[in-house]
């Protein structure tokens, strides 16, 4: 009885299984059906924007509709011409200024014809300038003189997939800035081909990209922050201080002060790149105040004696600084009160910081008066909290009293245990 | 009496005192509970006066254990007395939270009068405590004083052996530093190891990862359970102790001495106990570390100094159940040494049975050097 | 006739020696009631409280009082490694805000002229509200709540 019921409900069971596998390849069958069928009807539905342009051109629609063109009032024929409306391939691609395929060189002109409109772009609160700066760029230069191998709009911009600079997709976002100039500036093909300096990899390598990159400030300069946006050039000798003094300021006023900004300019070097080099900056490094003088002044001359003098006066300070901070480490150890002294090192660490930022004067005097006061910060907080670690041997004195005392006290003690009578036998 | 009273004023005086205090408190009763602690080695009878009581304490001989080796024993009740004492105290300024656990640590030392010699007195007392009973119970091995009828005593030691090193572990982590939360953390690896023991212990001591539950956890442990049920294995080991006596090893009669020699050696020996305290608190400071960083592990941490050798053990190439039952074994047996040497009958003699433990205290000591150099980052 | 030392089971000793053995047991006495002020006086000191001396693990710290604060002036406030500054802005308006540069950690300075604060080791500047002005620094300050209760100013960090 039970073993029949059991073989029935094995029956059951194989047929349902049997049944599930028959009908799931006719499952699939129906449902990819009607998925080609919705991707045939989606391309060929009328879009406000690309109109029935889809049809043919899928893949175009897709990436223009997700754009931000797409959203105002602009469609295909905006920029290619002719009737969007239109099923066939003649009809469509004919009148209304049918253009077709935009070329490199007819494409910044066109872009222009909004983009330089103040009407067209004032209420969305853009520049009208990118044209007349990209004319007077590198690349817009060798556009006009017909080298058709140079960035236009679309190389940065994207063709039908425009976005907004502030879209971190877009390819115009700050931390997406290196790679897209990078598309050809460190093309290794194209820089070969052209001789230029593979500049996205130098890039990559240098500080700045590492506080983009990896820090995530979006304040880092990137390649525009330097050579402009639309009207992308190298900056001339005599501006780079300018450039670079956008951001560091206090760098650029010491270095105006001091004898290098007339020297360097009577003798045609570019200011700031000439000791830390351009696109590839590597983090500051202090022993580049006496290793960097002998790329331009002879060696053994007085000039690379004050470099070692610079850099030897700021050791010295940054070493005591150091010390102060191995005396506050003991002191934690103990441990003693050092919040105070921790507050002192942190403002000596703000005036080692100002030494280094005084020292593009190249004169003593503008960086000593740093380096004293971190200098004596250093000391004074090595012989106050020295002294206060020297104080612990008190305690020691204070344990020889106290044996002192407990040997009497053990002497009394025995005094009293003996005056009693000896153990019982 | 009355001829005495009259012929030595200051006996009057104290004998009146006592019997003024007689008629109002049975302090017998208080006499009688003390010889449960060792204090006081006479049976006391709490019917009879307080007086009588005195003078019997006063005149029973008694059998001397403030004497080599029977000191070991005291020197587990003197020294956990201390640390109750300066635990106590720390406990005033103690906060077993996460936040406050390492600032008020390091504010007991820094800023709180004599705060440091408190501390310092608790951590190396603690070390010295851990010490003693580990010295103990090989002593107590070594002399085969598990034998009947001593071995409830051999239990108890096994037992205290056990608490006291609980005791440290959990009293480890209390600062919270770095160097005391990888300690732990390195040395409850070893516990969660453990075949069935450790998810049970994992369990009790709040889950198998670090945090502020097991910190809190650890600190009831410390203050409250752990150092009850050491009291309780105290007052066992006495209790055990009046009634069978003193070892006597190779036949050798414990002394017998007068409560007041006897209680003078005690007061002599605490002292001592804490002068010894204090010295090694003033001229070897314990380091204080930073607080401790749940994202970054100091290098070279190792676990406690005892949980060395379990440590090595995890560390060979070989599954891991395989160390742990070791462990746990080695664990269950120890305290039921008596019965299995009975159980063995004539076949271990004292020779052999000595030899065996000599290898495995051997074993101990390498596997804990060994232990010490592992490197694991 | 001071008995220190306790019970005592006094052998009886010559004529002579009573005297001296009392003079010593007194002294005896008072050496060991010595241990039990030292312990009382150690304990007591133990038990008291430190004072809650300025440290950076306070959450609301003191300034001060409001009248003391000019309008227009700034405060730097020494909070172990993390310093800010208390700047009364108004007759009952008071911010707070920190003095660590987003930067590399520099103490800024106050500029009243400027209405802001900036750095002195590569010039970074931010107004009030701790946003970047200029410069290198990545990040606007973190700002602090002030609050003023009974004429005195508190900031909690």
């Amino acid at each position: 009885m039970s073993a029949h019921a059991k073989e029935k409900g094995m029956g059951l069971w194989r047929r349902a299984t049997a049944l599930t596998l028959l009908l799931l390849p006719l499952a699939f069958l129906l449902a990819s059906g009607a998925f080609a069928a919705a991707r045939k009807t989606g391309d060929g539905k009328v879009t406000k924007a690309s109109g029935r342009c889809g049809s043919c051109h899928p893949d175009e629609r897709v990436a223009f509709e997700k754009s931000r063109h797409a959203g105002e009032d602009m469609h295909c024929t905006s920029c290619h011409g002719g009737n969007d409306q239109s099923l066939d391939e003649a009809g469509a691609h004919q009148g209304n200024g049918w253009r077709g395929k935009i070329t490199r060189a007819q494409d910044p002109a066109m872009c222009a014809s909004c983009h330089a409109d103040e009407k067209v772009m004032q209420p969305y609160d853009l520049p009208v300038d990118q044209y007349s700066q990209y004319q007077t760029s590198g690349h817009g230069k060798l556009l006009a003189k017909g080298d058709g191998k140079v960035a236009v709009c679309s190389d940065c911009h994207g063709a039908h997939d425009v976005l907004s600079a502030h879209d971190p997709a877009s390819r115009t976002y700050v931390t997406n800035i290196p790679r897209t100039c990078g598309t050809c500036h460190g093309d290794t093909t194209l820089v070969r081909e052209r001789k230029m300096k593979d500049t996205y990899h130098e890039y990559l390598g240098s500080v700045h990209a590492k506080s983009l990159f990896d820090k995530g400030n979006l304040k880092a300069p990137t390649c525009v922050s330097c050579h402009g946006v639309h009207g992308a050039a190298p900056s001339d000798i005599g501006n780079v201080n300018k450039v670079c003094g956008r951001c560091h300021t206090a760098e650029r006023r010491y270095f105006k002060s001091g004898p290098h900004a007339a020297a360097m300019a009577a003798e045609q070097m570019a200011e700031c790149s000439s000791c830390h080099g351009d696109h590839g900056i590597a983090p500051s490094e202090t022993a580049r105040l006496a290793s960097s003088c002998v790329k331009c002044h002879d060696k053994g001359s007085k000039d690379e004696v004050l470099g070692a003098t610079l850099l030897a006066d700021y050791q010295s300070a940054a070493e005591a600084i150091e010390k102060a901070e191995k005396v506050v480490a003991r002191a934690d150890a103990v441990p003693i009160q050092t919040e105070d002294y921790k507050a002192r090192i942190e403002e000596a660490h703000t005036y080692l910081f100002e030494a280094l930022t005084a020292a593009h004067a190249v004169s003593p005097e503008a960086m000593s008066g740093y380096t004293t006061r971190a200098r004596s910060v250093g000391e004074e907080i090595q012989e106050e909290l020295g002294s206060k670690l020297q104080n612990i041997t008190v305690e020691k004195l204070f344990l020889l009293v106290f044996w002192f005392y407990v040997i009497v006290t053990i002497g009394i003690i025995r005094r009293f245990r003996d005056a009693g009578p000896r153990a019982v036998k | 009496m009355s001829t005495l009273a009259s012929e030595t004023p200051a006996r009057t005086r104290r004998d009146r005192a006592v019997d003024w205090i007689d008629a109002r408190i049975n302090l017998s009763e208080l006499f009688s509970f003390l010889t449960h602690f060792g204090l006081i080695y006479t049976p006391v009878d709490t019917r009879r006066p307080l007086r009588d009581v005195l003078e019997q304490i006063r005149t029973t001989p008694l059998e001397s254990y403030a004497r080599w080796p029977h000191i070991l024993g005291l020197l587990t009740a003197l020294l956990f007395a201390l640390e109750a004492v300066s635990g106590i105290l720390l406990a005033f300024y103690y906060q077993p939270t996460a936040l406050g656990a390492y600032d008020s640590t390091r504010s007991i030392v820094r800023d709180v009068m004599l705060g440091w010699l408190v501390h310092h007195v608790h951590m190396w007392g603690s070390w010295l405590l851990v010490a003693v009973v580990l010295v103990r119970m090989i002593r107590l091995f070594w002399d085969g004083l598990y034998q009947a009828p001593r071995e409830l005593l051999w239990f108890s030691a096994v037992a205290l052996a056990w608490l006291v090193i609980q005791l440290d572990f959990t009293g480890l982590l209390l600062p919270w530093d770095e160097q005391s939360y990888w300690s732990a953390v390195r040395g409850l690896e070893i516990v969660w190891a453990l075949p069935i023991v450790g998810p049970m212990l994992s369990a009790l001591v709040g889950g198998r990862t670090m945090s502020e539950d097991v910190l809190n956890r650890f600190y009831v442990l410390h203050i409250i359970v752990l150092p009850v049920l050491y009291l309780a294995f105290v007052y066992l080991t006495f209790a055990t102790m009046r009634r069978v006596g003193l070892s006597r090893v190779g036949g050798v009669a414990p002394k017998l001495t007068t409560f007041r020699r006897h209680a003078s050696d005690l007061v002599i020996i605490t002292l001592l106990l804490f002068a010894g305290l204090v010295t090694l608190s003033t001229l070897m400071p314990f380091q204080f570390h930073g607080p401790a960083d749940p994202y970054r592990t100091p290098k070279g941490t190792l676990p406690p100094w005892y949980m060395l050798a379990p440590y090595a053990l995890f560390q060979l190439p070989l599954p891991r159940w395989i160390p742990g039952l070791a462990l746990v074994g080695t664990a269950f047996t120890l305290p039921f040494l008596p019965a299995i040497v009975r159980a063995a009958g004539n076949r271990l003699d004292d020779k052999r049975l000595r030899m065996a433990g000599l290898a495995v205290f051997g074993l101990w000591l390498v596997l804990s050097v060994l232990g010490a150099f592992v490197d694991r980052r | 006739m001071a008995d220190g030392a306790g019970r005592s089971d006094d052998q009886p000793g010559a004529e002579g020696g009573t005297d001296r053995r009392g003079f010593l047991k007194t002294l005896s006495g008072a050496f060991l009631s010595l241990w039990a002020l030292g312990g009382a006086g150690a304990i007591a000191a133990y038990m008291r409280a430190p004072e809650h001396n300025e440290s950076s693990n306070e959450r609301v710290v003191r300034i001060g009082r409001l009248e003391d604060l000019r309008i227009g002036e700034a405060r730097l406030v020494r909070h172990g490694v993390s310093p800010f500054f208390v700047i009364r802005t108004g007759a009952e308006h008071v911010i707070a805000l920190s003095a660590v540069c987003t930067h590399v950690r520099c103490i800024l300075a106050y500029d009243h002229e400027r209405r802001g604060l900036i750095c002195p080791c590569h010039d970074g500047r931010f107004d009030l509200n701790g946003n970047v002005v200029s410069g290198p620094p990545p990040r606007a300050l973190p700002t602090y709540e002030v609050s003023t209760r009974a004429g005195e100013v508190f900031v909690r960090v």
